[in-house]
């Protein structure tokens, strides 16, 4: 897992390949610094054949080597559904596993119950096709408790105008069933005209319920935290990044015992780049 | 002291296509502005912009314009940006540059701005004098 830089943009659809080098040369210009190039995997519609791996493999994205001094380029696999036995099969995939980024995509009620509660991956998101999912209090609380975040794509909502509105409704029931936590804002751009810079899009935030502070979020440390766990996921264990600023001194602490007790630290310690070391006596003290 | 805050925002125009020459003024622009803060918010987003509301700087060769907004409201304006795709008969789209408080901050942006433009694009100029004419075009910056 490298560290990544913001701004981030974690959907970018894949097309063929002119297209896509155009987009990420934007991209660059415009000031983001890591993205994904997003499949998408319908599992709603029913094929006839039956293949040891449903799911698709990652496509090769060797052509962009030549942005790798610039920008991160992760790939991402959204899965849309219906039916809940798509889980089972998620389980034993191969193909999954080669993907940085998971993303689910629930088309009914039972779908969405499913998505925030046990489903195997790391955000979830939705297309203004078909926003009448009814947005759950609880099921959004397991959601965010569970590391998953939210999807707002805004390109949609530059094409056109119903859209629009189903956009804003959805995400503003975000925000009356969870104070917009755990949002975050991507592209999901086909064409060059439809991206925006990253300050735009912050300020696009207030539209759809965020605030100031969350619109920020939305395009950066939110993005960072959803990595962390996507990588935590993929090696089925807590990971964080540490960086030291200036030097680095190794102090020997005289409650080391206390350290086995805090393993639940762990959890809090992927949302700080910089541990701090002190931080388990502060939240002993608090408890 | 008490004082009216507002917000100035540096806006660069996009056009769809590079190459394609675009032409607007001020009056266009703010045109436009305020014709889609009335299409997203309404009469409430029109009454609370409009005073105060005013393009102060708009440059067609660098394509880069100045929008003076009254604190608060300024809002209702950066946050539809982004939304806006056509500006006046072009097909074009904004970005934000940069939100300052006062005008002079925005300036030194500019310049700064320009002048990262200018390294990045002076390389693949050739001859000399098209190289001195476009100096003169992307440096130039007053404030009426």
């Amino acid at each position: 897992m490298e560290i990544t830089r913001g701004y981030y943009d974690l959907c970018i659809p894949f097309s063929d390949r002119s297209k896509l080098k155009t987009l990420v040369k934007e991209l660059i210009e415009l000031g983001y610094r890591t993205i994904a190039i997003e499949q998408t995997y319908d599992h709603s519609k029913k094929t006839g054949e039956k293949r040891a791996d449903i799911f698709p493999a990652p496509e090769d994205l060797s052509f962009l080597k030549e942005f790798e001094s610039k920008i991160k380029i992760f790939s991402r696999l959204t899965i849309i559904y219906t039916d809940v036995s798509v889980s089972h099969p998620m389980s034993k995939s191969v193909n999954l596993q080669k993907f940085h980024i998971i993303a689910g995509q629930p088309k009914n009620d039972t779908a969405w119950t499913h998505c925030c509660s046990t489903f195997a991956g790391d955000m979830i998101t939705f297309s203004p096709d078909d926003p009448k999912i009814f947005i759950n209090r609880k099921t959004y609380q397991v959601a965010i408790n569970r590391g998953l975040f939210f999807e707002i794509k805004y390109s949609e909502a530059i094409r056109n105008s119903s859209h629009r509105k189903d956009m804003i409704k959805v995400s503003h029931n975000y925000h009356s069933k969870g104070k917009s936590k755990g949002v975050l804002m991507s592209s999901g751009a086909t064409n060059v005209f439809e991206l925006r810079g990253p300050y735009d899009v912050a300020n696009l935030g207030l539209l759809f319920g965020l605030s100031e502070e969350q619109g920020k979020n939305a395009i950066g440390a939110n993005c960072r935290k959803l990595l962390l766990n996507a990588e935590s996921r993929r090696a089925g264990k807590t990971f964080f990044v540490m960086t030291a600023k200036g030097p680095i001194v190794f102090s020997s602490s005289e409650d080391e015992g206390s350290d086995d007790e805090d393993s639940a630290l762990e959890d809090d310690a992927m949302e700080g780049l910089e541990i701090d070391l002190q931080q388990p006596s502060k939240k002993k003290r608090f408890t | 002291m008490v004082r009216v805050k507002n917000r100035y925002i540096v806006v660069q125009i996009v056009p769809e296509v590079d190459a394609g020459k675009i032409s607007f003024n001020d009056s266009v622009l703010s045109r436009c502005v305020m014709k889609n803060v009335g299409k997203y918010y309404g009469e409430f987003g029109i009454g609370s912009t409009e005073y105060g509301f005013r393009v102060k700087y708009c440059n067609d060769k660098t394509r880069i314009a100045v929008i003076r907004v009254r604190h608060r409201p300024h809002r209702f304006v950066t946050s539809i940006l982004p939304l806006i795709c056509v500006i006046g008969d072009h097909k074009a789209k904004f970005r934000t540059l940069y939100t300052g408080a006062t005008i002079m901050q925005c300036n030194k942006f500019i310049v700064k701005h320009q002048r990262d433009v200018l390294d990045k694009t002076i390389g693949t100029i050739d001859s000399a004098k098209e190289r001195s004419d476009f100096l003169k075009n992307i440096m130039e910056f007053s404030v009426d």
